[in-house]
């Protein structure tokens, strides 16, 4: 885990990982939200409804920004405070998913820090992206 | 347009309320959501806005938008 503190901050910075979308993570995210939504647990409906197999939840690949900000960039003092996130490509199980974030705007008055952040998939198609903020705990 | 007048939809859109007015004189009494988030989140949008940064603790003895108003002014000069 990292431990960037604001004083380390800069613009420009960044920081990456990889993960890959299993079944397991969809039966878990499943369990934790409840949302039984078919396009995310049939198959046949999301085909019918014009995509190549069952659609991972938008909010499960979201979650992977909490990782990047919580170990990644900045990591251990990490208070997360706003996100905004939209989705421009749907992901399946299977995909292997690069998160990157970069700073782009540091406020020394108040410590806050924004982040843009977005995710690739195998194809090197952008799948998400988000604008992150962050303050750092001393 | 004046100072006052540009800050207005940096106050609507941060508030999330366009029926926002606000005059030299409002203070964080008199916006309901003006909590220590968007107290940040407004500061962040000003120095965005007005390519400016403030010093720490240079917002703390604020006392109503004039006072803060007169201080984006000074910094904005300065940049000039």
């Amino acid at each position: 885990m990292n431990e960037y503190k604001l004083k380390d901050m800069i613009v420009g910075l960044t920081q990456s990982f990889s993960v890959d979308i299993t079944n397991e993570m969809m039966d878990l995210f499943l369990r934790l939200s409840g949302d039984n939504n078919p396009l995310h647990i049939q198959r046949e409906f999301a085909k019918g409804m014009g995509f190549s197999d069952r659609v991972v939840y938008g909010m499960l690949t979201s979650s992977f920004y909490s990782t990047l900000a919580g170990v990644y960039l900045p990591g251990k003092y990490c208070l997360l405070t706003g996100i905004d996130v939209s989705f421009h490509k749907p992901v399946y199980v299977g995909d292997r998913l690069t998160i990157t974030g970069e700073i782009e705007f540091i406020s020394e008055s108040t410590g806050q820090v924004e982040m843009k952040a977005r995710i690739l998939n195998q194809k090197n198609e952008k799948v998400s992206k988000s604008k992150i903020k962050f303050s750092l705990l001393e | 347009m004046s100072m006052l007048e540009k800050l207005q939809p940096i106050f609507r859109e941060i508030f999330d309320d366009e029926s926002i007015i606000i005059t030299k004189q409002t203070t964080a009494n008199d916006i309901e959501d003006w909590d220590s988030l968007t107290h940040i989140n407004l500061i962040v949008a000003i120095e965005k806005h007005f390519n400016i940064k403030f010093a720490l603790g240079e917002l703390q003895s604020l006392q109503n938008v004039g006072e803060m108003l007169a201080l984006i002014e000074e910094k904005v000069k300065k940049n000039e």
